[in-house]
């Protein structure tokens, strides 16, 4: 592992966490992740105005307890980088204009990067493994797409992405259904585990002859929730459990039967499975046990690098540093829908 | 000579001044309310262009809009974190005032939602902590109204003369909570009764141990005149309460207390907006509290209600526990 590569903090604050990471080179030096996910729950979701505002609370100290870790001070930085999109814009300027703030002052290099990148990127930490090419399989909150990564810094293309709601998002919303809070995420992978994932034939979305036509590598999740809700509605005495494992397995399911297709299809050994939902324990196992089989090369990051962090922001700007890639202009514009396909802005 | 650096974005102009040794080195200034983001750092490198040596960072903490305000909030902490010297923050509405000599005067700001950010300035000196209201509440005062309506911005040339006259700000001013916040989920807020001095007692003791009220104390506390007691209760279990006494005018928090294991809730704010709003039915002039120096969670929490350290009780709180003692204007 390359342990001498240039020293990188990278900030992350495009949803409810605020997170430093430091890196050098590859390797891991700090993760600080300070999260107002408590704030949030009460809703059934993030609300940006109490995410931006926890931001601003927390950023200053987070970056403190991130140098205090790396056991470096902030002079040492050798570049920065922070999550330019996509995510909630309010939140992204918290992040951005504080980035700007240390760069600007030590006249440093600052790298604005694509927050699903940087969720790829996190598997280049503390390993010196080939990253590209590779399929990957970005599943969070807010993005279910299949991504064919020729280089991870300049060329990636998506195979394909849902059609309605992310996969998370449909964790969440059966969460909802099923009582059993917010983030639905780990929830549901709690509630699943004394369930029997066989027991409901839930439908999944977008695997008939005809869809995939046009939407071979695809996602629909939103026909999920308003099978589970007709499902809950005939059967008043429904085990819950079940249900929770029967809609998680419809829904890594088809994530893995779409993902291993397309490597498969395009020759490309390696499975890259990255974002919030990778966190996830069935889609872990059900991933290593199908690609064992397929003979394809699995890599998932470890769990706490899965959901946000600024580990993976610090990684992809280091990447970033090490292709010798130009730094972002003064004054780049955080964009909150920003697509894959511009890795560094 | 020492320089400072003035930011502002609390209003949809960007500015920004390097003020050294009392003269105006550089000065610039972008307007549009959605482009804080990418003009504050290219007006910065353009000014670091002319001086890069920085003694301070002074920031105008508001009110205005707030993703805009936290831009320049958010730059301004992270820069002087980086060059190690000190952030301080003023309200930007002493920034627009500076501007206007009249004896009596109002300066207002876009609130956005048809509503507005404002002060009232009587003699050059800012009457209470910046409200919001709607634009026709202002104009029942007949006092000229000055500011963004009529293109005039916070001035960051003043910013070093106000920093000076230690009306200073550590957090953003919001004024308005977050429209989505509602009361803490799960507790119900009421009025404390005798019956609740019990288990009061049992949080006092688990919260401050030999620093806090004993029963008898409590007990004579609660039972006193012109006083407000509330209490939260989760699950029918006591787990907070806070009181409020009214002295000739001047309300006083007597006690602000969070069971351990339901704070960073809520509800501790939620107290606090109930003992402020009996304050106010009151008529109280001014509402005053006391803290623990160093108390990393109140402090912020009574900075965000626009309460403002006035002095410092040394041994308040026993032999070296030195009080903060802080005061929000409410009229
Ligand atoms: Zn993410």
């Amino acid at each position: 592992m390359k342990n001498s590569g240039a020293l990188v903090l990278g900030i992350e604050t495009s949803c409810d966490e605020t997170a430093v990471g430091i890196v050098s080179g590859r390797k891991l030096l700090a993760n600080i992740i300070s999260s107002s996910v408590d704030e949030h729950a009460r809703f059934g979701g993030v609300v940006p105005e109490i995410a931006s505002r926890a931001h601003l609370e927390a950023m200053q100290s987070v970056i403190s307890r991130a140098l205090a870790e790396a056991k470096i001070s902030i002079k040492d930085i050798d570049a920065f980088a922070v999550t330019a999109g996509p995510g909630l814009i309010g939140a992204l300027l918290v992040g951005t204009s504080s980035a700007a703030g240390l760069a600007l002052a030590l006249n440093k290099p600052l790298y604005g990067v694509n927050h699903l990148s940087a969720h790829i990127a996190v598997d280049s930490l503390n390993s010196d493994h080939k990253l590209d090419p590779a399929i990957a399989l970005l599943v969070s909150g807010g993005h279910s797409s299949i991504l064919q990564v020729n280089d991870l810094t300049s060329d990636v293309k998506t195979l394909g992405s849902t059609i309605d709601d992310a996969a998370g998002e449909a964790f969440d919303k059966i969460a909802r259904i099923l009582e059993l809070g917010f983030p639905g995420g780990p929830a549901i992978d709690k509630d699943a585990k004394s369930g029997n994932p066989a027991a409901i034939d839930f439908p999944r979305g977008l695997t008939l002859a005809r869809d995939l036509i046009d939407h071979k590598y695809d996602f629909s999740f939103s026909g999920l929730k308003t099978a589970v809700s007709r499902y809950l509605a005939k059967s008043p005495d429904h085990i819950r459990a079940d249900v929770s494992a029967s809609f998680q397995e419809a829904v890594v399911d088809v994530l893995l039967t779409k993902a291993i297709g397309a490597a498969k299809d395009s020759g490309i050994e390696t499975l890259i499975i990255a974002g919030g939902v990778a966190a996830n324990s069935r889609l872990r196992s059900l991933a290593k046990e199908r690609t064992e089989k397929a003979g394809i090369n699995l890599r998932i990051p470890p769990m706490d690098l899965c959901t946000d962090n600024g580990a993976m922001v610090a990684a992809i700007g280091s990447l970033a540093v090490a292709k010798g890639l130009a730094p972002s202009k003064v004054g780049f514009e955080a964009n909150s829908s920003s697509g894959i396909t511009t890795p560094i802005f | 000579m020492s320089t400072s650096l003035a930011i502002d974005t609390s209003t949809s102009r960007t500015s920004i001044a390097l003020v050294k040794a009392g003269k105006v080195i550089f000065q610039a200034h972008h307007d549009g309310a959605l482009s804080h983001g990418e003009a504050l750092p290219k007006l910065i490198a353009d000014a670091l262009a002319v001086q890069s040596e920085i003694d301070e960072v002074i920031v105008g903490m508001g009110p205005g809009p707030f993703t805009g305000l936290r831009v320049g909030i958010s730059f301004a902490e992270s820069f002087a974190f980086a060059r190690g010297i000190k952030c301080v923050g003023i309200c930007s509405l002493d920034a627009i005032a500076t501007q206007f000599s009249d004896p009596d005067f109002i300066v207002a700001v876009d609130a956005r939602r048809k509503e507005v950010f404002y002060a009232r300035y009587t003699d050059g000196f800012r009457i209470g902590e910046p409200n919001v209201c709607q634009p026709s509440q202002l104009n029942v005062l007949q006092l000229p109204i000055y500011g963004e309506a009529l293109s005039q911005f916070p001035d960051p040339t003043e910013f070093v003369a106000i920093a000076k006259s230690g009306r200073t700000y550590t957090s953003p001013i919001y004024v308005r909570r977050p429209d989505a916040y509602p009361a803490p989920e799960g507790v119900k807020f009421r009025a404390m009764t005798q019956l609740d001095l019990v288990p009061a007692f049992a949080i006092e003791k688990a919260a401050y141990g030999k620093d806090g009220w004993t029963m008898a104390q409590l007990k004579e506390e609660y039972l006193g005149k012109e006083r407000m007691y509330v209490a939260g209760e989760f699950g029918g279990e006591l787990i907070a309460y806070a009181g409020v006494f009214n002295l000739a005018g001047v309300a006083d928090v007597l006690t602000l207390t969070v069971a351990d294991g339901h704070r960073r809730k809520g509800i501790g704010r939620e107290l606090l907006r109930r003992l402020i709003d009996w304050a106010r039915t009151q008529k109280c002039e001014a509402i005053m509290l006391e803290v623990r120096v160093g108390n990393g969670e109140a402090i912020p929490l009574y900075e965000a209600f626009g309460f403002i350290e006035i002095s410092q009780r040394k041994d308040y709180y026993g032999p070296g526990k030195t009080a903060i003692v802080m005061r929000k204007e409410l009229k």
